[in-house]
């Protein structure tokens, strides 16, 4: 079981005025999704988990181990990302290439290299363009590939950068599957995201950042019962309350349209 | 001759160069003018394909075999790009490839545009303060473009294209990056604006069910459905693997149609369904 142990974090850049400062934040839920305004620090927490930027002050500790004290290759089995623009991750000729340059990170074996490559490939539908420069693939399957490059090195902690940017609904599906197997095989599964529809199906835990800080912690239900939580955060609540709400004056906790189908089927 | 009143595509058909794959097939389509055109379509479809040639993108700054006719008014985006090119803007799918790279602030890009327009200085600066508030930006007006998160980098990206009030507005998928309520406000105020020509690529079907005119719905290249958003979403073909709008799931569910096995796809048309059921 993985937990995430975050105490006195502090981070600035040195060019805007923003400020993270998360006093204390534990993870140790399987599958967590973030969510929070944009410009309100979640990349920024992301970057600070990888241990690619150091934070001003304060300790992140991964399975209770100093996460500074990791070396590259342990860190790099212990939590991968895949980024918001998936282009700043891509620099190889090839996308079998790029795929095959994460693995050989942390393997050395070529035969081992080729399958891994292979299966992270069709695992997100890419085996087709393994030939293809990285660079002239669409957005969605930039994105598809930098999964690939992470699937493949198989680190404990899994942290996505909003996954289903212009994802169509098929590599939706896919991702979230994907999401759900990694989260049942024992990894951690942290994904960040605006899409209030797919959080409240798919997750069980929220962390919300407003201003760079924790505002709530725990099950999407009760942060989206909170309306003013939910409106003070800038998020909203799922479509399905959102139509409740406007057509029946319900102000209930609905996630998915099946989940309001239930709760009112027994009364019809 | 072209009817100055209509968008309208005829036997629109297009390979990229050096590719053997045609991207479009044959698409036939029209529109009125100023109305809201919701594009829908899984990976491949041709969205953004269809996006460069009705910015005339395709084929004047690339090239390719392109069939058929497109017009917007009486404009071509083939024959008369100069003249469309400059009422029209284009939001691109990668906010950071819509960048100038030559501005070093926030406000610097968003005056871009309007420099080249030859606008006054003054204007330029209630411009820049109306649009950044409307994306809200304002706080970010003197960072630079490249420090900014990525939902902040698509509201600047949105910024650029409608500052200069464009006749024609080009969206492809602009709001995947933003917030939740950033999203709504800005398919809000789209609902909201008069005299403009909006094609718009997205995935958020539960929004476009509520703003567009009509949808087109392409499938490896052909446009397969057209019609106002009831009749389209009615009539997907579940192979065609394309998300419906919640309010659709949600009567499909409860049984509340409009009669005949067609959906609500909308609060307002739900609104109507739910309270016709409910008085009879
Ligand atoms: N490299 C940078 N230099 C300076 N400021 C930055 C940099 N990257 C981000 N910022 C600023 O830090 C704040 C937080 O950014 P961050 O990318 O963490 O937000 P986010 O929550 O991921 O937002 P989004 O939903 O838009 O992706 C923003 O105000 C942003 O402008
Ligand atoms: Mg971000």
């Amino acid at each position: 079981m993985t937990s995430i142990q975050i105490d006195g974090l502090k981070y600035q850049y040195p060019t805007s005025d923003f400020k993270l400062a998360i006093d204390q934040l534990t993870i140790t839920e399987n599958l967590v999704a973030i969510a929070g305004q944009n410009g309100a620090g979640k990349s920024t927490l992301f970057k600070l988990l990888t241990g690619l930027v150091h934070p001003q002050a304060g300790e992140i500790h991964i399975n209770h181990r100093d996460l500074a004290s990791l070396t590259p290759e342990d860190r790099l089995k212990t939590i991968g990302i895949v980024f918001q623009d998936p282009s700043s991750q891509l620099f190889n000729a090839t996308v079998e290439k790029e795929v095959a340059w994460s693995v050989l990170q942390v393997e050395t074996d070529a035969a081992v290299v080729a399958d891994t490559v292979n299966d992270a490939l069709a695992t997100v539908g890419l085996t087709e363009l393994k030939d293809k420069n990285p660079f002239d693939l669409s957005m969605p399957e930039k994105k598809l590939l930098s999964i690939a490059t992470v699937l493949a090195v198989n680190p404990q902690i899994y942290l996505f950068d909003e996954p289903m940017i212009s994802l169509d609904w098929p590599s939706q599906q896919l991702v979230t599957h994907l999401m759900q197997h990694l989260a049942e095989e024992k990894h951690q599964v942290i994904a960040i995201t605006h899409d209030m529809n797919w959080l409240a199906a798919t997750f069980a835990k929220v962390d919300v950042l407003a201003d760079g800080q924790v505002i709530f912690e725990g099950k999407p239900e009760t942060f989206f019962g909170d309306s003013a939580l939910t409106q003070k955060t800038g998020l909203m609540t799922p479509r399905i309350m959102q139509i409740a709400q406007e057509v029946f004056d319900d102000s209930r906790v609905y996630l998915t349209p099946e989940d309001y189908f239930e709760k009112h089927s027994e009364k019809r | 001759m072209a009817n100055i009143q209509q968008i309208s595509i005829t036997h629109l058909s297009f390979t990229y160069q050096h590719d053997t794959n045609t991207v479009l097939h044959d698409i036939n389509v029209s529109a009125p003018l100023n109305s809201i055109i919701g594009i829908i379509g899984n990976h491949n479809a041709g969205k953004t394909t269809l996006c460069r040639v009705l910015a005339g993108i395709i084929p004047n700054m690339m090239g390719g075999d392109l069939l058929g006719d497109v017009h917007i008014g009486n404009l071509s985006p083939t024959k008369d790009w100069s003249v469309l090119n400059r009422q029209t803007d284009f939001v691109l799918q990668d906010p950071n490839s819509q960048l100038s790279g030559l501005a070093d602030t926030v406000a610097d890009e968003i005056a871009f545009d309007l420099l080249n327009h030859g606008v006054d200085e003054t204007t330029i600066q209630r411009r820049v303060a109306d649009v950044a508030a409307q994306m809200q930006l304002t706080a970010q007006l003197q960072q630079s473009p490249s420090s900014l998160s990525g939902g902040q980098l698509q509201r600047l990206a949105i910024a650029t294209a409608i500052v200069t009030k464009p006749g024609i507005l080009i969206l492809d998928d602009p709001t995947s990056e933003m917030d939740p309520q950033g999203r709504a406000d800005f398919f809000n105020w789209l609902a909201t604006i008069k005299d403009t020509t909006i094609f718009i690529v997205s995935n958020e079907i539960d929004d476009l069910c509520e703003i567009a005119d009509r949808l087109w719905v392409l499938v490896d290249g052909e446009l397969v459905r057209k019609g106002t958003s009831l009749e389209v979403i009615n009539q997907l073909n579940p192979e065609w693997q394309i998300g419906t709008p919640k309010v659709y799931q949600l009567a499909k569910l409860m049984y509340w149609s409009l009669g005949a096995d067609l959906f609500p796809v909308n609060i307002n048309q739900l609104r109507g369904c739910v309270h016709d059921q409910h008085s009879n």
